[in-house]
């Protein structure tokens, strides 16, 4: 199955449709830039008013959730703050408390505060979706680069070797992963950027290849402009920018199998707090006490939609200008 | 109705599969459980339970006479057997199953006497070393074999032949020297020396009598329809999925506190794996399944709360469910460090809060209800202030920057390996980590997949182990506790004692626990095992927790279900439907 039939056909994987979408976007991607930067440089008036202007510019697809990852990175990144006691703070006598005043999202079985947990949860939980995506996207870019640049050979050798990774599902490539280089939070980063590296390499390849052919590029090789300089000025700039939605839609991709694979017991170590693990105890008390399920399993949901309505909105933005 | 416990006071065993297979990651299973997917299931079940989590207690009952016929199915979270016969390996998931369809030669009651069941009678030679059992002469097995001295003749050489890999059932016949038939009904057994458990050894479903003609297909034959007597014969066994055993029509061997005779009431049960403590119990509340069984705490509270289920809860013997420390290397040498830990955790905080108060503790190396338990309070409570004096004693007087002891630059550390399959969940182990760490000792846990779990175990790789060993006898301590079962007893590494204390402590309890073996005088042996315990005890080489339990929950409609003296195995004989 080659990767032109699929980009023709009726788009059904999710994956794909990302493909599809970014591919009309780039196209338009240079003039698209050139316009945002010549509005923003007009409305510049004063700063308030700027940033006033640029909000209302990114709209509220994209500010609702900016406010909200922002407030997951404050919980990432001053959990002490936040959250009223220790995540490992146990106290038996008042195991399984319910919601309230006392403890905002109850305790669990340990008498552990629900809500402190899950707030230190975010750290671990953002930093593995973050480092997963980076490891992802960065092995993608010399996959993608190298397959869009290279020789028809090279291309052929590049593509196949990521259809065979296609072949398996990502959760199950990272479960492969685990399984030769051992469980833990490490290894589960590694183990998600690496399955979700054949998906961007294949977006970034066809991005390169549609990038390669534009009139640009042809312009500069006809005016005699080095590689290297095309690489630099033309290929990488248009696409970063696609990239960069990508990121962020992968974020979210990356906590939910993060979070999935600690669901499993493969990822986080008792006892930190990490949400796929406080789920998957949790689940155990279902009938008596919802709470150990239903708020880590927000928390994955919230960060996970956070980041792909962010990402949608930036991609949206970006097609609308 | 609601909640019965067994009559019995007796006995139960269980020794923790060394053959059994892991569950195996499915694919499937992974989509299903994308925590995105169950936080909404969460999230509506939370909704729903808002709505109708009260119910008034009725107690079920049953309308009269026992309808005989219907399916029962039957759900178990213990893991798949790899072999249907209990002579192969020899776990608690097989004698769940296998008491349906193979009996042994003997029945101990609730009180410990051993009564004649397949056997008709047996004598014992003056010096002991000499037992012949007579065999009842109107049994047939279900391929239609007589029950003759052959065939005990025909399953001790089976279960003492290394190819069978037998781990529970050869140490049960491990003074078994030779077996004769002396005539067509009798038998002779030779020992190597006295057994004073030897019937006790004989009454339970890891020694059953099997059929010869069945036993000489091989075992890999014999695992997958294993031929007995019991009141339900295996009919298939769809791996990973379920058995399906039906009813024996020409029964007539009842246990003699059966309810009935003749067949089985039931026409069939479909024995299921379903492994996910939620799913199973979500499985019975939904009425998919009958029975359940590894009830969770939390579930027997829902269930109780429940007047479409009743459970059926009860401890079986032997061997405690415990935490057992590795003798053999690192601080765990050192006899006060062992103490020091077993007094820095605290078991009473985590079964009130963990297990909902619904377990009681132990305080005894040996079950509640296995004969000559000593209960030794004062060995098992947790003492902080002394923890931390003796762990000063052994020199672990400096911390490191996480407030952890050390000595010699050297963190007083230790690993404990976990599995559910050993009933002690993760959360109990995260309450000691945390109150361990408060005497500045580490507890790293390593959750472990039911096949590296016992890899670890077999190659010695860990500080704490969570253990337990089913078995209808005080002599579960010789298996458990004598240096001679620290070597391996059967190919794959597999060993009964997980201490692996040597020296003159271990010289001590072994004379101690062999003198209690042989005796004739049943008053002599309750002293000599009290002796060994005590013994056991001040070596602190496990931390006992609670009894293992056999723990059923069922549709109230699903009448008769009971636990069958001496291991606490659930029996489906007099079980019937009320379903008219």
């Amino acid at each position: 199955m080659s990767t032109d039939t699929n980009l023709s056909k009726t788009i059904t994987d999710p994956e794909e449709a990302m493909t599809h979408s970014i591919q009309t976007t780039v196209l338009e991607g240079p003039a698209a830039l050139e316009a945002t930067r010549a509005s923003k440089a007009a409305a510049h008036p004063s700063f308030t008013s700027g940033a006033w202007s640029t909000v209302s510019t990114l709209g509220p697809g994209i500010i609702t959730p900016l406010v909200l990852l922002l407030g997951l990175i404050a919980a990432a990144v001053i959990p002490s703050v936040l959250a009223p006691s220790g995540p490992l703070e146990m106290n038996p006598a008042e195991a399984f408390t319910a919601p309230g005043t006392a403890h905002w999202f109850g305790t669990d079985e340990s008498g552990r505060d629900v809500f402190s947990r899950v707030i230190h949860g975010a750290r671990s939980s953002l930093l593995i979706g973050i480092l997963a995506t980076v490891i992802g996207l960065g092995l993608a870019l010399v996959l993608g680069a190298v397959a869009g640049l290279g020789t028809r050979a090279v291309d052929f050798s590049v593509s196949r070797f990521l259809e065979v990774l296609f072949a398996f599902p990502g959760l199950l490539l990272a479960l492969l992963v685990i399984t030769i280089l051992g469980p833990g939070v490490v290894t589960t980063t590694i183990a998600v950027g690496l399955s979700a590296a054949p998906g961007y390499a294949r977006m970034i390849r066809s991005q390169v290849l549609s990038i390669r052919g534009s009139g640009y590029v042809e312009a500069s090789i006809v005016q005699g402009k080095s590689r290297a300089f095309i690489i630099r000025h033309h290929i990488l700039p248009n696409v970063a920018a696609p990239l960069f939605v990508l990121a962020t839609l992968g974020v979210g991709q990356a906590i939910v199998w993060a979070s999935s694979l600690s669901f499993l017991g493969l990822g986080a170590t008792p006892p930190d707090p990490e949400w796929g693990s406080m789920l998957s105890l949790g689940r155990l008390y279902i009938g008596n006490a919802w709470w150990l399920t239903v708020f880590p399993g927000l928390f994955i949901v919230l960060s996970a939609a956070t980041t792909t309505l962010l990402g949608h909105g930036i991609q949206r933005n970006l097609k609308d200008k | 109705m609601k909640n019965r416990q067994p009559a019995y006071r007796a006995e139960h065993p269980s020794a923790f599969p060394p053959q059994d297979k892991g569950r195996s990651a499915q694919p499937a299973d992974f989509k299903k459980r994308l925590p995105l997917a169950l936080a909404t299931v969460a999230a509506l079940l939370a909704l729903t339970a808002c709505g109708g989590a009260v119910h008034a207690d009725s107690a079920a009952g049953s309308s009269g006479e026992p309808i005989s016929g219907g399916t029962l199915v039957y759900a178990t979270g213990d893991t798949e057997p790899s072999c249907l016969d209990p002579i192969v390996g020899g776990g608690v998931p097989q004698a769940l199953v296998a008491t349906q369809y193979l009996e042994p030669l003997f029945f101990q009651d609730e009180d410990g006497e051993i009564a004649p069941w397949l056997a008709k009678s047996w004598k014992w030679s003056k010096d002991r070393l000499a037992l012949d059992i007579t065999v009842r002469q109107d049994v047939h097995f279900t391929d239609g074999q007589q029950l003759n001295a052959e065939t005990i003749v025909k399953n001790v050489a089976y279960i003492k032949d290394p190819q069978t890999l037998s781990s529970t059932g050869i140490l049960a016949v491990e003074k078994v020297a030779s077996v004769e038939k002396i005539s067509e009904f009798t038998a002779r057994l030779h020992l190597s020396e006295p057994d004073n458990a030897l019937l006790e050894h004989f009454a339970q479903v890891w020694v059953p009598i099997q059929s010869q003609k069945a036993l000489a297909r091989g075992a890999e034959a014999n695992c997958l329809s294993p031929v007995g007597t019991g009141p339900f014969k295996v009919e298939s066994w769809s791996k990973q999925q379920e058995v399906v055993l039906t009813r024996n029509e020409d029964y007539h061997t009842p246990a003699p506190t059966a309810g009935h005779t003749g067949p089985a009431y039931l026409e069939k049960i479909i024995w299921r794996f379903l492994p996910d403590h939620a799913a199973r119990f979500a499985a019975l509340q939904s009425d998919e399944v009958d029975v359940i069984d590894v009830l969770q705490p939390q579930n027997a509270v829902a269930a109780k709360a429940d007047p479409a289920l009743d459970t059926l809860i009860g401890s079986r013997p032997g061997h405690v469910v415990n935490l057992t420390l590795n003798t053999t290397e690192g601080a765990f040498t050192d006899v006060r460090v062992r103490e020091a830990f077993v007094r820095s955790v605290d078991v009473d905080a985590a079964l009130k809060s963990i297990f909902m108060s619904t377990v009681p503790r132990s305080n005894s190396v040996l079950s509640s209800i296995t004969k000559f338990n000593r209960q030794n309070p004062e060995a098992y409570s947790t003492d902080v202030d002394k923890a931390n004096r003796l762990l000063d004693e052994a020199g672990w007087t400096l911390r490191d920057a996480e407030g952890y002891r050390t000595k010699d630059g050297q963190r007083l550390s230790t690993s404990v390996i976990q599995n559910d399959s050993i009933l002690i969940p993760v959360s109990v182990l995260e309450q000691f980590q945390h109150s361990a760490k408060a005497v500045g000792f580490e507890l790293v846990i390593s959750q472990e997949e039911p096949a590296s779990f016992n890899a670890k175990r077999y190659a010695w790789d860990y500080g704490i182990s969570p253990l337990y060993y089913t078995k209808n006898s005080p002599s579960v301590l010789n298996i458990v506790y004598d240096s001679a079962h620290i070597p391996s007893v059967i190919e794959g590494g597999y060993h009964a004692n997980n201490n692996g204390l040597a020296g003159p402590a271990a010289d001590a309890i072994d004379v101690a626990l062999h003198k209690a073996a042989i005796t004739g005088n049943e008053t002599e042996r309750g002293r000599l095992y009290a002796k060994a315990q005590k013994l056991i005890d001040a070596q602190y080489l496990s931390l006992p927790i609670f009894d293992q339990q056999t723990r059923l929950g069922f549709r109230s409609d699903v009448e008769g279900v009971k636990l069958l003296s001496p291991l606490g195995m659930p029996t489906f004989y007099d079980t019937w439907l009320d379903r008219s």
